[in-house]
């Protein structure tokens, strides 16, 4: 069974509709890239799975367990149970968002011990193990002030990490990093693709999309223009990715 | 010197209750300014149409105005002079105007404060399944009070000056005590200079908040929002 099941997604801002009927469904373990031009609705996308955005029609499904459901009156759900099905999903933005009044260890052990998830010491244990596994232990108590960009996605990798959400998504992980930075990001996010992270990546790095995905949506105006394996970025079937993929000088 | 010292000893007492209204002021119109600041960023339209119509009456008239009206309204106009004629009917009249003039003013730094932290901090909070109180007083609250430092300090200093104006309803507080050395209080009249050394007591009591201020900014200086 999928683990993610997204059916007729549709959203609108306004009059401008955004999503016009997204379908698509993901394994346990896969990695999904979502590429596209700005605008095409990737991001949208990826913050109705978060629940930062409600979506006006359709449902959500991860595990069996709907996440999101139209027919549902969303006025009669509780803020619990919106900040539980957020937990399935973890997110790592486009600008890290790091909490800059707190250190790095603190930024990643803020939320599971808010929500209590283990005793402290469990906490903070996982979270130097975390870490660890970014290549960031020299900077457990530098603030995200004192830290490149690079260092900062990482950090907000393994904070995202430390909730253990199902589907791990990124939103261009990478854009707002200087191009000698990006590598360090990537490189973190194949290691976890090679631990079976099951993750959905926004991203116009196509060489990168290519290299780490099992599974390749290409949006165009609120639609899944084309979709299939890594393979549609050499080898694209419609004429909207053909042309997509030229402007990158693939 | 005899004179000095009965001067200053008056100037002590009145400063003692220009110390007294600042600080009421302030414990009153932090918290008050806090819920004004919602109440203008509700969502809910009447609601923050008539706080921010509120906010827009007291910023728009002056504060010496306001203390006059809040002292005589009940005693000449409705006839209920709930104040009595006592300094502590006046100073309760003071701190009245002054709490609901400086709430509306923090108001609107806490407002620009909240508004100022990015929206990406709400949303990484969010997605971390955090509350929304626990959003705001684990991530927002301490970003905001980085961001308001230097409008409060001058803000705070500005009242700390403004204390003075609540003697146009005759609270004794420093400018009242070097006036009356005019007037022959204590058998001393004629005296110009104890009203110009009230000048002293503001001097060196901004000069302490500055210094406080600054300390504190330097102390939020290790992050950068």
């Amino acid at each position: 069974m999928a683990i993610l099941e997204v059916k007729n997604l549709h959203k609108s801002f306004g009059k401008t509709e955004v999503l016009k009927g997204i379908d698509f469904s993901l394994e346990e373990g896969e990695v999904l890239s979502i590429i596209g031009s700005s605008g095409s609705g990737k991001t949208t996308l990826l913050r109705c799975l978060n629940s930062l955005e409600f979506a006006d029609r359709g449902t959500i499904t991860v595990a069996g367990e709907s996440i999101f459901d139209s027919s549902v009156d969303l006025k009669a759900r509780s803020e619990k149970t919106l900040r539980e099905k957020r937990l399935y999903f973890g997110l790592v933005f486009q600008s890290f968002n790091l909490f800059p009044q707190y250190s790095v260890l603190e930024n990643i052990t803020l939320a599971p011990k808010l929500l209590k998830k283990a005793t402290n010491e469990e906490i903070e244990k996982t979270a130097l193990e975390l870490i660890d596994s970014v290549g960031l232990s020299e900077k457990i108590n530098n603030y995200p002030c004192e830290l490149s960009g690079g260092q900062q996605q990482r950090v907000a990798i393994a904070r995202a990490l430390a909730l253990k959400p199902q589907i791990l998504c990124f939103d261009e992980p990478t854009s707002a990093l200087d191009p000698e930075l990006t590598g360090e990001v990537l490189k973190v996010i194949k290691s976890l693709a090679d631990k079976n992270m099951t993750m959905i990546v926004v991203t116009h790095e196509m060489s990168f999309a290519h290299d780490v995905s099992d599974k390749v949506i290409f949006m165009d105006s609120g639609v899944i223009a084309e979709s299939g394996s890594n393979e549609i970025l050499t080898n694209p079937q419609s004429q909207r990715l053909k042309a997509f993929l030229n402007a990158f000088g693939k | 010197m005899n004179t000095f010292l009965i001067v200053l000893e008056a100037l002590n007492v009145g400063f003692l209750q220009t110390l007294k209204l600042f600080a009421v002021t302030l414990i009153g119109a932090i918290p008050l300014g806090l819920i004004i600041s919602f109440g203008s960023m509700s969502k809910f339209k009447p609601l923050s149409v008539l706080v921010k119509t509120f906010v827009w009456i007291i910023r728009g008239t002056p504060l010496m105005l306001q203390l006059l009206i809040v002292y005589y309204f009940p005693g000449l106009v409705l006839n209920n002079p709930i104040w009595g004629s006592g300094e502590s009917g006046r100073f309760i009249a003071a701190s009245i105007a002054f709490i609901l003039n400086y709430a509306c003013y923090f108001s609107e730094i806490f407002r620009g404060g909240i508004q100022g932290v990015p929206v990406g901090q709400k949303e990484a909070g969010q997605v971390l399944g955090l509350s929304k109180s626990q959003i705001f007083f684990k991530i927002t609250l301490l970003q905001m009070i980085k961001r308001i430092v230097p409008p409060m300090s001058n803000e705070i200093i500005t009242l700390v000056k403004d204390t003075s104006l609540s003697r146009i309803i005759a609270l004794q507080e420093v400018i009242w005590a070097g006036q009356s050395f005019m007037k022959g209080a204590q058998g001393i009249s004629g005296q110009i200079w104890p009203l110009f050394f009230t000048g002293i007591y503001y001097l060196l009591f901004s000069g302490i908040l500055t210094i406080i201020f600054n300390k504190l900014e330097k102390k939020l200086s290790y992050f950068k929002t």
